[in-house]
C-alpha cells in the first residue's frame, strides 16, 4: 500500500485548502471525509443539481482546484476516519466496511465543528432539529424540513439557513436571535475592514425582509410543545444574560424548530492523538493548543479550521492553506524562506478578519439564562435518555467529572461519547457543583469516533 | 473539616473503596484519597466475577504460565488458597449488593446465574480443559463440560464450530464502576471522608510509623495508611521507602452498542478474548495482557484482534457496532497473587494492591481482611499467603 505524505481529515474549506497548498508543493495527500462529496457543511454540494440552493462559488472553486491536482490528491469521500493511533496512524473505514490504517508523515486535522443545542423542555420532540440538519436535508436530499419553520438561537448562521430555506420554498415563520438588537447594530464598528462580510449579512437581512420573515432580537425558545411531534413553540424576551421574562411568553404554531446556539469544535481526533487541549469558550470550548504555524503539541499533527476554534469558513480556508504550507515545510518539501513568504499574506488576511470575528463571538457568547430552561424531567443526555434530575443527583453525590458522572448517571455513555450533550451539560455541572469548566475537563475521546462494526474492524486487508 | 483520620486509604478504585467501606462500617474514621489518573484498572474492567475461571488459568496465569512454559511445564492453576479466597469473596456479592442498595440506592448489577463458559475450539484446548475440570474438583460447585448441542440450545448465537465448553455456574458478573461508586458512597454514608484529586506526594514518618500523609489537597495526620493505589502501588510504597514488586499490566477492551439485554446468556471466555453482555445491553470484549509501563493508549492491531476473536466466538457480532475502546492498567505481581496486609518496614503501613485480573471479584473480601488487619483483628480469611514479605527472598 502506498501511504500518502499527508492525511487530511475533513474535506471542508480548511481540509480542501490544506490539500491544495500541500499538493501544489508536490506532496501526496489523502483527504478523508464522511460526506458524499468534498465541501464540508458550508460548501456541501447538492446531490441533485436541481436542488436549491446552488453550490457556493467558493466551494466550487476549491473542488475544481482539487480536481486539477488529482495526481497528488486522493479523495476518499464517504470514508470515516475514526481513530488516530501512535501519533500518525489513521484508521479509515469505507462505506463497504473495509478498514485501512493510513500511515502518513503528517496529519492535518480539519474536522470542523458541530452545533450546540442546549436542553429545554420538549427539545427531543420530532420536529426539533439543528439548522445544520435542515441544511443537509435541503441541500443533499432536496427535502424541506417542515411546512412552518421557526429558526432560533444565536449567530449569523441562522440568517444564512433561513435564507436557504426561503429559496427552497419553505415557510419560515420567524428568526429569533437571543442577543439584543443594539449588540448586533454595533457590528459595523468592528467590521469596517471586512465590508464584504457585513454586506453578506445585510443581504441576508434584506432577503428575509422581502420574504416578510421577521427577525426578532432578544428572544429565546423556552419550550417546545407536542405529544408525539412538535406542534408549537413557546418563546420569550430575555435580558442581557438571556434569562427569559416568563410573563411575556408567546406561542407560535409550527411543525419544525431549528435551534442552534453556535458550534463546538470537533477535537476528538486531536485528543486521541495526545494533543494538548486548552479551554477557549469564546471559540466554542476545548481546542487543541497550536503554535503560530498551526502545529499541535504532537509533532507532525496540524489543526485548521472550525475544529481548532470556531471562526467560520473564510478563516478556515486561510488556516487550511497555512497548515498545508506548514506541513510541507515540516516534511522538507519547501524551505523556511518559502514558508514564511507564504505565511505573511495569510496572517495579514487573518488579522483583517479578526475584529469582526471577535465581535461576533462576543455577541453570540452563551449566557447563563439558557441554563434556567432545564427542568428536572428535561433530558440532558439523549443517547442514554438521562434526565437532569438523575444527573443532578449524581452531581450532588460528588460526580462532577465527565468520567464519574458518566459512570454513575450514564450521561455521556452513549455512542456520541458526550460530544452532543457534554458541551452544555458541563456548564450545568459547573453551575451546580460551583466549579469551573476547566476543572470538569472535556469528555474523553476513544476510538472509534463514529460507528463501525466489529466486522469492519476485523476485515482482512484488501490490497496486499 | 478535620485533617486527621484513624486510617488514610490511598486509591479510590474498587479496592480502596472497599477497604474504606469495611473500615467505616466498623466505626473507624477513614479518609479516602483519590487521584483521577487515567487508566485505573477498575474503569477498564469488564466486571466478570470469575473466581474459578480466572484462578484456574483462563485469564490469570498468563504471567506465570509464560514462566512455566519456558520451564516446559505447561499451564497450571494458581495456588488453591487463591481460588478459595476468590470463591469466598464472590459469595459475598448478593449480601453486599443488598446492603449497598439500602445504604446508597445504587444497584451494582450483580447478576446471578449468568455463568462463565470457556469455549474449546481444538484438541490442545480440549486437553487443557480436561485438566481444568480435574483441578476444579467438587469443592466449589459443579464445573461441567458442555457439548455443542447443549451450548446451542442455551446460547444459540455462540459459534457452532467448537468442540465443547466448560461451564462455571458460579462465575457471574457485576458493574465494576457502580460497585466502586456504591462502596465509596457507602463508606461516606458511614462517616468516611472522600477527597478527590488528592495525589499523595509524601509520607511523614516518625519512630517507624507514618504520622501524616502529604497530598495535593493538604496534609492528613493519621494512625495508619492503606496503600490501595493499584498499578501505582509500587510508586506509593516507594514514597515510604518500601519496595513491592507491582508492575502495570495493560488491558485493552472494546465495547459495543447496547443490544437487547439477554442476547448473550453466558459470559464467554475463549483463547482469544472474553465476551460478556452488561445489564444495559452493551457487550464488552477484552482484553489484552501486556507490559507497556504506564501507557494507557489503544493499539489498532489489538482492537482488530479482539474484534476477530469475538466474531469467531459469536459470529453475529460481525454486524454489531463498536462504541468505544479503552485501556486500564492492572496491578500485576510476579506470582499473580495480591499483596495484602501489613508492610514489614513500617508499623502502620498496609498494602491492598496487586489485584491483577481479579480485583473486582476480590474486592469484598479484600476490604474485610485488610480492615481487620489494620485494626489488629483476626481476618476471616488468612492473609499470610498474600503478605508482601513473601517476596523478600527474591528482592532483598
Amino acid at each position: 500500500m502506498n501511504h500518502p505524505a499527508i492525511v487530511i481529515i475533513g474535506g471542508g474549506p480548511a481540509g480542501m485548502s490544506a490539500a491544495i497548498a500541500a499538493a501544489t508543493q508536490g506532496l501526496s495527500c489523502t483527504i478523508a471525509d464522511e460526506g458524499f462529496d468534498l465541501g464540508g457543511q458550508i460548501y456541501r454540494k447538492p446531490t441533485n443539481p436541481a436542488h436549491t440552493p446552488a453550490p457556493h462559488p467558493r466551494g466550487e472553486n476549491l473542488r475544481a482546484e482539487i480536481a486539477r491536482l488529482a495526481q497528488h490528491i486522493s479523495v476518499r469521500t464517504g470514508d470515516s476516519a475514526w481513530g488516530i493511533f501512535d501519533g500518525l496512524r489513521v484508521a479509515v473505514t469505507s462505506p463497504d466496511e473495509h478498514t485501512e490504517l493510513l500511515q502518513p508523515q503528517a496529519v492535518i486535522l480539519a474536522p470542523g465543528a458541530h452545533e450546540l443545542v442546549p436542553p429545554f423542555p420538549g427539545w427531543t420532540l420530532p420536529g426539533v432539529m439543528t439548522p445544520g440538519a435542515a441544511q443537509i436535508l435541503t441541500k443533499t436530499m432536496g427535502v424541506a424540513p417542515g411546512k412552518r419553520v421557526l429558526v432560533a438561537g444565536t449567530g449569523p448562521f441562522l440568517l444564512a439557513v433561513a435564507c436557504q430555506l426561503i429559496d427552497a420554498g419553505v415557510h419560515v415563520v420567524a428568526v429569533l436571535e437571543a442577543s439584543s438588537r443594539p449588540a448586533w447594530l454595533s457590528l459595523p464598528l468592528h467590521g469596517f475592514r471586512t465590508p464584504e462580510i457585513l454586506a453578506e449579512g445585510l443581504a441576508y437581512l434584506s432577503k428575509l425582509d422581502r420574504a416578510h420573515v421577521p427577525v426578532r432580537y432578544g428572544r429565546i425558545v423556552v419550550a417546545a410543545q407536542g405529544e408525539t411531534e412538535l406542534n408549537a413553540v413557546e418563546h420569550a424576551p430575555v435580558n442581557a444574560e438571556w434569562f427569559p421574562d416568563n410573563n411575556r411568553v408567546e406561542t407560535e404554531q409550527v411543525d419544525t424548530l431549528l435551534l442552534g446556539y453556535g458550534f463546538v469544535p470537533r477535537v476528538q481526533l486531536a485528543q486521541m492523538a495526545g494533543c494538548n487541549l486548552e479551554l477557549r469558550p469564546d471559540v466554542g470550548g476545548w481546542i487543541p493548543v497550536r503554535d503560530r504555524n498551526l502545529a499541535t503539541s504532537v509533532a507532525g499533527i496540524f489543526a485548521a479550521g472550525d475544529g481548532a476554534g470556531v471562526a467560520g469558513s473564510l478563516v478556515a480556508a486561510l488556516e487550511g492553506q497555512l497548515a498545508g504550507m506548514a506541513a510541507a515545510w515540516f516534511l522538507g518539501a519547501i524551505d523556511e524562506a518559502t514558508f514564511t513568504a507564504a505565511r505573511d499574506p495569510i496572517e495579514q488576511e487573518l488579522a483583517r478578519l479578526k475584529p469582526l470575528r471577535r465581535a461576533l463571538d462576543k455577541i453570540s457568547a452563551l449566557q447563563p439564562g439558557l441554563m434556567s430552561l432545564v427542568r428536572d424531567d428535561t433530558i440532558v443526555c439523549r443517547c442514554e435518555e438521562v434526565t437532569w434530575r438523575e444527573a443532578r443527583e449524581a452531581i450532588c453525590a460528588g460526580s462532577i467529572t465527565y468520567r464519574s458522572l458518566k459512570m454513575t448517571s450514564r450521561a455521556g455513555m452513549g455512542a456520541c461519547q458526550g460530544r452532543f450533550c457534554w458541551p452544555f451539560l458541563s456548564r450545568l455541572v459547573a453551575a451546580e457543583a460551583k466549579c469551573s469548566l476547566a476543572d470538569i475537563g472535556p469528555p474523553s475521546a476513544r476510538p472509534p469516533l463514529g460507528p463501525i462494526t466489529l466486522g469492519a474492524l476485523a476485515s482482512e486487508p484488501r490490497d496486499k | 473539616m478535620t485533617n486527621t483520620a484513624d486510617v488514610v486509604v490511598i486509591g479510590g478504585g474498587v479496592i480502596g473503596s472497599s477497604v474504606a467501606f469495611a473500615l467505616a462500617r466498623r466505626g473507624t474514621s477513614v479518609t479516602l484519597l483519590d487521584a483521577s489518573t487515567p487508566g485505573r484498572a477498575t474503569s477498564a474492567s469488564a466486571g466478570g466475577l470469575w473466581s474459578l475461571g480466572e484462578s484456574l488459568g483462563l485469564g490469570c496465569g498468563v504471567i506465570l504460565h509464560t514462566a512455566q512454559k519456558d520451564a516446559g511445564d505447561g499451564p497450571a492453576p494458581l495456588p488453591r488458597t487463591f481460588m478459595d479466597f476468590l470463591w469466598a469473596s464472590n459469595l459475598r456479592f448478593p449480601a453486599l449488593a443488598a446492603e449497598l442498595r439500602t445504604l446508597c440506592g445504587i444497584d451494582i448489577e450483580a447478576e446471578a446465574a449468568t455463568g462463565l463458559l470457556y469455549l474449546v475450539y481444538d484438541e490442545e484446548q480440549e486437553r487443557h480443559a480436561s485438566r481444568i475440570i480435574e483441578w476444579a474438583g467438587s469443592d466449589h460447585g459443579a464445573v461441567e463440560k458442555w457439548m455443542p448441542q447443549h451450548i446451542r440450545d442455551r446460547d444459540p448465537l455462540i459459534t457452532h464450530d467448537l468442540r465443547s465448553a466448560i461451564h462455571f455456574p458460579g462465575d457471574n458478573q457485576v458493574n465494576p464502576m457502580l460497585l466502586t461508586e456504591a462502596l465509596k458512597r457507602g463508606a461516606c454514608a458511614k462517616g468516611a471522608r472522600y477527597i478527590a484529586e488528592a495525589r499523595v506526594r509524601a509520607f511523614r514518618c516518625s519512630n517507624g510509623r507514618v504520622v501524616a500523609v502529604e497530598s495535593d489537597k493538604g496534609s492528613i495526620a493519621c494512625g495508619a495508611v492503606v496503600n490501595a493505589a493499584g498499578a501505582w502501588g509500587a510508586q506509593i510504597a516507594r514514597l515510604a521507602s518500601i519496595e513491592i514488586p507491582i508492575q502495570p499490566v495493560r488491558g485493552q477492551i472494546i465495547c459495543t452498542e447496547a443490544l437487547r439485554p439477554g442476547t448473550l446468556r453466558s459470559n464467554l471466555s475463549t483463547r482469544d478474548c472474553y465476551i460478556l453482555q452488561k445489564a444495559h445491553g452493551e457487550v464488552i470484549i477484552g482484553s489484552t495482557t501486556e507490559y507497556c509501563d504506564f501507557n494507557t493508549g489503544i493499539r489498532y492491531e489489538d482492537m482488530c484482534s479482539l474484534a476477530a476473536g469475538a466474531i469467531r466466538a459469536v459470529p453475529a457480532l460481525r454486524n454489531v457496532t463498536l462504541k468505544r475502546a479503552w485501556a486500564g492498567l492492572r496491578p500485576g505481581t510476579p506470582d499473580e497473587l495480591p499483596i495484602l496486609g501489613p508492610a514489614a518496614e513500617l508499623e502502620n503501613f498496609f498494602h491492598a494492591t496487586g489485584g491483577f485480573r481479579t480485583g473486582i471479584v476480590a474486592a469484598p473480601l479484600t476490604g474485610e481482611v485488610v480492615a481487620a488487619s489494620v485494626l489488629g483483628q483476626t481476618p476471616e480469611f488468612p492473609i499470610e499467603p498474600f503478605l508482601a514479605s513473601r517476596f523478600q527472598r527474591i528482592y532483598v
